[in-house]
């Protein structure tokens, strides 16, 4: 439990460090890394993503749809689906699978890059500049800035794993493992927090009246 | 010109195949060498066990309470509310938390805090050469290794899904609450529509997922290679492989279900 509470610490000290890296402009001297991590990012990733997102948001409609019906209302299947899989199902796909593929690719990178001594100080801002470029109606808002938090808190545990990763190859293995545990977690705190934060008890939608 | 791009469209889904291949002959293998005598793998089966349970119940409650109480709770709720009809959520929660999101964050929480944990030992293990050395002992890595996990991982599996339910419907009954709702009509209408294939169709499901998180962690730590980052890319696609599998194999399990009951889709 001392274990966690210090490491959570160490955690908010590194992600401290690297959103002031992030935010004195300093990290626009490593923009084309910045340009060619995102490259990576997209090439590698996207298709899983809309793998998972797919295979979900199926998994939703047809519950929907029984759902609907059951309360006499079979015709708002639509609006079952659209609640869920926007506002809930994508974000948390989203950040599933980024914390698999990403996160934990994150940590076995730099991890590998700190254990054979190439990076001393290395700036992680460039990974987690790149979120905040590239995403650009309110529910959609909404979900986007839930994926956003999602994968900022993802992008910067990865990178705490991976920068503090010693102890050779097993060490590596045991910070991608770890950066994992913590991730699953977070993601759906996160989802929740966003859920209440930008839904509550509100349902807001155009129906009935 | 062609066979350039064959080979960057095909060689790559060339060795998913192959993988995918592999896997299931390690499935096949750990199946017989699981019940064919001796039976060597009690105490590891006993530890690796404790090990699941002392790792994941934290992250598995946390994880279960704000997922239910954000997403099956608030959101549907709110559909709800509009209708009318908030008592029905006790309803909905059958269908949400006992078919759906508890065994999808069991296995979730599973395959990214046990799955990794086992690909990262049996990864190590590989790299420092150790699971060579018991082959030249005469002990059966699969027998010795693999099978304990395997079973551990199921059992624990399955039995991680009931304690998740219940926190999935502790995250409904304060959801009710958040929307001023009384407690009755939530608990009446979730035991009018609870149904025993709900409820072992769930159990059998997760357990499915443990064999599915057992199989890929062993797979991906036991072939590990490559230097410092070998154990950490084996425990980064092994993450990958087992939430595509697991979502993939909940679709199909789901579809099956309520086709062959169709008495639990109807909502009472």
């Amino acid at each position: 439990m001392i274990g966690w509470t210090a490491s959570f610490g160490e955690i908010i000290k590194f992600s401290t460090r690297v959103v002031v890296d992030v935010f004195d402009g300093r990290v626009f001297r490593f923009f084309g890394e910045t340009l060619r991590q995102a490259g990576i990012l997209i090439l590698g990733s996207a298709i899983v993503i809309w793998g998972l997102a797919f295979i979900l948001g199926l998994q939703c409609g047809i519950e929907g749809a029984y759902f609907s019906r059951s309360v006499g209302a079979p015709s708002n299947a639509g609006t079952f689906a659209a609640w869920c899989d926007l506002r809930e199902i994508m974000p948390y796909a989203f950040g599933y699978m980024m914390s698999a593929k990403v996160g934990t690719g994150l940590v076995a990178e730099i991890g590998a890059m700190r254990i054979s001594d190439e990076i001393a100080e290395v700036s992680a801002g460039g990974y987690f500049v790149i979120f905040w470029m590239f995403q650009n109606p309110p529910d959609l808002l909404f979900s986007l800035i839930k994926g956003m938090a999602m994968a900022t808190v993802i992008v910067l545990v990865g990178c705490y794993y991976g920068y503090t990763a010693s102890g050779g190859p097993v060490g590596v293995g045991t910070a991608t493992a770890k950066s994992m545990v913590l991730n699953t977690v977070l993601v759906h705190v996160v989802g929740m927090l966003g859920t209440q934060i930008f839904w509550g008890s509100n349902p807001r939608a155009p129906i009935g009246g | 010109m062609v066979r350039a791009v064959a080979d960057r469209a095909f060689l790559p889904t060339k060795g998913l195949l192959q993988q995918v291949g592999e896997m299931m002959i390690l499935t096949g293998k750990t199946l017989v060498s699981a019940v064919r005598p001796p039976y060597p793998y009690g105490n590891e089966f006993v530890q690796q066990f404790l090990f699941m349970l002392r790792l994941c119940w934290l992250p598995l409650t946390v994880s279960m309470l704000a997922v239910s109480y954000g997403a099956p709770g608030l959101q549907a709720g709110n559909f709800l509310v509009l209708f009318g009809a908030i008592d029905r959520l006790g309803g909905f929660f059958v269908l949400a938390s006992i078919r759906e999101f508890a065994p999808n964050v069991t296995a979730i929480i599973l395959a990214g805090v046990g799955g990794t944990a086992i690909t990262a030992d049996l990864g190590a293990r590989k790299i420092r050469e150790e699971l060579d050395a018991l082959q030249v002992l005469g002990v059966d890595p699969i027998k010795n290794l693999v099978v304990p996990r395997f079973l551990a991982l199921m059992i624990v599996t399955g039995l991680f899904n009931l304690y998740a339910i219940c926190f999935g419907i502790t995250g409904g009954v304060l959801a009710t609450l958040s929307f001023d709702a009384p407690l009755g009509p939530f608990f009446a209408t979730l035991l009018n529509n609870a149904s025993i294939p709900d409820l072992w169709g769930s159990v059998v499901k997760t357990t499915m997922f443990g064999a599915i998180i057992a199989v890929v962690s062993c797979y991906k730590g036991m072939t590990a290679s490559g230097g410092a980052e070998g154990v950490g890319r084996a425990v980064n696609q092994a993450v990958v492989i087992e939430f595509l599998g697991i979502f993939a194999f909940n679709y199909v399990f789901t579809q099956t279900l309520l086709a062959t009951h169709p008495e639990i889709s109807v909502i009472k």
